[in-house]
């Protein structure tokens, strides 16, 4: 058990962790703090991999801009434990079989995926996720993907505002 | 080597310049006429048109990132001409709607989208472009913007389709964990028989193609979307984004998933069924005429699944003409609509008791979009649907074939009923004549056209058999 | 001559002969950590300090002038009041996310400290991406100021909170361009390799206007970022009380209270290293005579030097112009500086392309 192996499954604990944790808290605000935490172990697992940009990148874009617009909207609505609608239990009921089912599915899937077996991770001295192999290749390669964001930022933006600036 | 991208890109181009065309005019007057706004853009969508017909590249840039061919180009023509008559039948509503530019950029973005999903030969390309096709529209879905219903549903289709196209992207990450690519291509060669994570990789890009298409266990969101959106909206939901959206899957499932062709058979008989029958039976109780189309479209996609089932050039070559005419026959009836809601207010098939006596033209053209829509033989609709019977009845399924035909004598029943209440039933307080503006006039003709001739000139089939190959 | 980068060497050195490569690290982690606290606490108490020295002579007063000889004690005083003191948590905090917050920011503070070259060789983690590494962690302080605004459940703390969030959130943009424009310049983000492409002059007078431009700007953006007048809505007293820490007190207040001088010192070290040439000595073209002497002057010295002048200049804006509002202050940034500071890269872009700086 190497330093790497260690910290991989403390990361990948964490993350499985919080994001239970997402989903049972009672209080919105909790959740997305829980969320946080999970991207932060992403951004951990990443660095595992030596792409050190994709996890600087994950935390500056995910826990630093999205999920602090998140906190804002999330806290000036004041959700609680009031406010939540009480769903059936029936739809609960049936929710958690068919969640639990796929899941099911997805684990024994995976489990008997000979194809994934003897694939290895590429640890430490893997390095397309530095900054200048990831700067060549996307705009190289991927230029018309990443063009293609940049206008689907654009619309979303136009609508955004006609919509916000309805009254 | 420098022109060969704009040349093979061309209809990307072209609807790309517009866009940031409208974004410059707008940031930079704040006084300009909508007319102005419409007449450019339409301009330059018929430019893009013409030049689609007349400049036929083939050839791949960027990789796999960007292929074209005849195939691709006529689909792309198809979507391009489709947004064309939506403009033109939407003048009427943007002629003093305060957002006209605001429209125009949201919807040709989704179009720039589509056209890019039609030509990528790679999932990343495939994703980003579909996305970049719905998520304005769920903002366009937005634009009654006093109206409730009308946020509820641009909520509804941001949601449902956040969803599915979650379900796609956890398929296509399996696809890449199983396989190590994403190209169409190399996927297609990378996958083997028996291994089961790929098949539900499958299974989940279908679920997601599934919601795109609104093929029935996926089909909740439609009704509502289809009632709450701006009309023009809702026709381009149903028409357009439904067929770029098909004529990927037909991609997917002919080319990347081609090995699985055993497997996805059963599946697509089974929703073909499914969303056949459903559809049907919701169409028949409706009283709006919106959510009755949003029904009515949901069994047309049933009859479209059944040509996908063939699996054969030609049923490739059915469902792309069966689009087409459908694209002409429901864009015909949902301008009539448009009219009509946007004069009147009234969208509920009861107010359209009594339309033939003030509005002759207008209850021709929505009786011939609903005989076409419903298969009745002298109309394009006929010939579209025995296409696709026939290319699903390749694989020997014949029962397919009677359960299809009886749906067809169920929807015959609801669009005839409507086409009663236009011609026969008397009412009171039957709508006034309607005026009718230039440009909604030239889609209506356009779409008359298209109707009947589609139907009458049979080369279009052969020509799209063609191209296929 | 003595300099840091001797004393870790030979530190470095001493260990590895004595102890077993796993212990050294360990050794020296310990001794990072104690530095760094040590850092933490001298910096707080002399900025707090300079705070009240600066502001007295701007407004023409004494300052503190009681403690210790000039008054020089007077924030070893005060800090040892504040350990002192009752923390009170209101009744209806949310009590964890309550007493979490001042930790996060203060965490999110020490961590942007390791890619800082204080001088020569000498700092804590040189990695790659040191300068976009600062400005991430510095984004992770805002959900401190959020949560910690939420959970006293004070809807003026909340009304803070917001208000910094979003000042922070948008200000960043700005900050991050201007950054990147020296980046551009440097083609790296590693600290150390910003600081050697300064060896022959600092970017401010090399890289021409877009550098200028660049620099009014970073400091504009930070002093927003710190939440310091004439951009302290967040805690604007008049409205707020004291913004997101009103229901704070004692211990947990004085570690927002460190937390914020900590920033303020790093965003200036930040600054002294893109703009000021980091610990690099100022020498003036071939004045060779001129140049060896500036060399003679220690590299911490530098750093220090710059960076406490950029402090006080920061210090300077505070008694200068009066407080903005909150829609003044997002016009600021999204009508003016963000579309000035985008321009601004394109044209450092061309600069550096073409080799047009120095």
């Amino acid at each position: 058990m190497s330093a790497t192996y260690i910290l991989f499954w403390f990361l990948s604990a964490l993350a499985v962790v919080s994001a239970l944790m997402v989903l049972f808290s009672k209080n919105p605000v909790h959740s997305v703090l829980w969320l946080i935490a999970v991207f932060f172990a992403i951004s951990g697992h990443y660095i595992l991999m030596n792409a050190q940009f994709l996890a600087i990148v994950n935390i500056i874009v995910y826990a630093g801009a999205i999920m602090v617009l998140f906190l804002f909207v999330i806290m000036l609505m004041n959700l609680n434990k009031e406010t939540e609608p009480r769903k059936n239990i029936w739809m609960k009921l049936a929710g958690a079989i068919a969640a639990g089912s796929l899941l099911m599915i997805l684990v024994s899937l995976v489990g008997q995926a000979t194809e994934l077996s003897h694939r290895n991770l590429l640890m430490k001295d893997g390095d397309i996720g530095l900054i200048k192999n990831l700067g060549k290749i996307l705009f190289s390669q991927y230029v018309v993907p990443f063009e293609i964001t940049s206008i689907l930022f654009l619309s979303a933006m136009v609508g955004a505002v006609v919509i916000g600036k309805k009254d | 080597m420098q022109t060969n991208y704009f040349i093979l890109m061309h209809h990307e181009l072209i609807i790309a310049i517009t866009i940031m065309l409208l974004l410059v005019i707008k940031v930079g007057s704040d006084k300009l006429s909508n007319q102005l706004v419409a007449n450019v853009t339409n301009g330059l969508l018929l430019a893009s048109l013409v030049l689609g017909f007349i400049v036929q590249p083939e050839g791949n840039v960027f990789g796999d990132m960007f292929h074209t061919d005849g195939f691709a180009l006529l689909q792309k023509n198809i979507l391009v001409a489709g947004t064309l008559i939506i403009s033109l039948q939407a003048s009427t509503w943007l002629k003093d709607y305060e957002h006209t530019a605001e429209f125009y950029i949201l919807l040709l973005s989704t179009l720039l989208g589509m056209c890019f999903m039609i030509s990528s030969r790679h999932f990343l390309m495939f994703y980003l472009s579909l996305e970049l096709s719905t998520i304005p529209l769920a903002a366009l879905a937005n634009f009654d913007l006093h109206l409730k219903r009308s946020s509820e549903a641009a909520l509804k289709l941001i949601i449902s389709s956040a969803f599915s196209s979650g379900l796609m992207l956890l398929g296509i990450s399996f696809l890449y964990g199983t396989t190590g690519t994403l190209s169409f291509g190399e996927v297609a060669s990378a996958i083997q028989l028996n291994t089961p994570l790929q098949l539900f990789a499958f299974v989940l890009i279908f679920a997601g193609f599934g919601f795109k298409i609104s093929a029935v266990p996926f089909h909740l969101w439609t009704a509502d979307v289809y009632e709450g959106s701006p009309v023009a909206v809702t026709s381009y939901l149903s028409v357009i984004s439904k067929g770029a959206v098909l004529f990927v899957f037909i991609t997917v499932l002919f080319n990347v998933f081609a090995l699985y062709a055993h497997s996805w058979y059963y599946l697509i008989v089974i929703v073909s069924l499914f969303t056949m029958v459903i559809g049907n039976l919701f169409a028949l109780r409706q009283t709006n005429i919106k959510r009755f189309l949003a029904f009515s479209s949901i069994s047309q996609v049933g009859f479209i699944l059944i040509g996908l089932s063939g699996g054969t050039h030609t049923s490739a070559a059915s469902v792309v003409y069966f689009i087409v005419v459908y694209i002409f026959s429901n864009l015909g009836a949902f301008g009539v609509i448009a009219l009509v809601q946007g004069l009147t207010g009234k969208e509920n098939i009861n107010d359209y008791k009594g339309f033939y006596l003030n509005n002759k033209m207008l209850s021709w053209m929505l009786g011939i979009a609903l005989f076409s829509l419903a298969g009745i033989p002298p109309v394009a609709g006929f010939f579209g649907k025995f296409f696709l019977l026939l290319s699903g009845a390749e694989k020997g399924a014949y029962w397919l074939i009677a359960i299809a035909a009886i749906n067809m004598v169920i929807s015959l029943y609801y669009y005839l009923n409507v086409v009663k209440n236009i011609f026969i039933d008397k009412s009171d307080t039957s709508i006034e004549k309607l005026p009718i503006a230039i440009q909604p006039r030239i889609a209506m003709i356009i779409c008359v056209i298209g109707v009947v001739g589609s139907g009458l000139c049979g080369g279009l089939y052969q020509y799209i058999f063609d191209l296929v190959k | 001559m003595i300099s840091f980068e001797h004393i870790t060497k030979w530190l470095q050195a001493w260990l590895n002969a004595h102890m077993s490569p796993i212990l050294v690290l360990a050794v020296e982690t310990v001794l990072i950590v104690i530095l760094a606290i040590a850092l933490f606490a001298v910096l707080g108490l002399v900025l707090v300090i300079m705070e009240r020295r600066v502001a007295a002579f701007m407004q023409i007063r004494m300052g503190p002038n009681r403690v210790g000889p000039w008054g020089l004690l007077q924030s070893t005083a005060d800090t040892v009041k504040l350990i002192m003191k009752e923390s009170i948590v209101p009744t209806h905090a949310d009590k964890f996310l309550f007493n979490l917050a001042p930790f996060i920011v203060m965490i999110a503070a020490m961590l942007i400290l390791a890619p800082v070259n204080f001088a020569q060789r000498f700092h804590i983690w040189d990695l790659n991406i040191g300068i976009l590494f600062i400005t991430s962690i510095s984004s992770i302080s805002v959900i401190g100021i959020l949560m910690g605004g939420w959970a006293s459940s004070n809807k003026y703390s909340l009304l803070g909170a917001m208000r910094s969030g979003a000042q922070i959130v948008s200000y960043e943009l700005s900050a991050g361009l201007s950054i990147l424009t020296i980046i551009v310049l440097c083609g790296s983000l590693k600290v150390s390799d910003i600081i050697a492409s300064q060896e022959t002059g600092w970017w401010i007078f090399k890289g021409h206007i877009p550098a200028i431009v660049a620099f009014v700007i970073y400091l504009i953006a930070v002093t927003a970022e710190t939440n310091r007048a004439p951009f302290d809505l967040a805690e604007a007293e008049s409205e707020l009380t004291a913004g997101f820490h009103s229901e704070y007190s004692g211990m947990r207040f004085a570690l927002f209270f460190l937390a914020e001088y900590i920033n303020i010192f790093i965003v200036c070290a930040v600054g002294a290293t893109l703009f000021l040439g980091g610990w690099m000595p100022f020498h003036i073209g071939h004045l060779q005579g001129f140049n060896h002497v500036m060399d003679y002057i220690p590299s911490s010295i530098w750093f220090f030097g710059k960076t406490f002048f950029l402090i006080f200049v920061i210090m300077w804006f505070r008694w200068t112009f009066p407080r903005l509002r909150i829609d003044q202050l997002l016009n600021l940034e999204w009508k003016y500086l963000l579309p000035i500071s985008m321009v601004n890269l394109l044209v450092m872009t061309v600069v550096a392309i073409y080799h047009l700086h120095f």
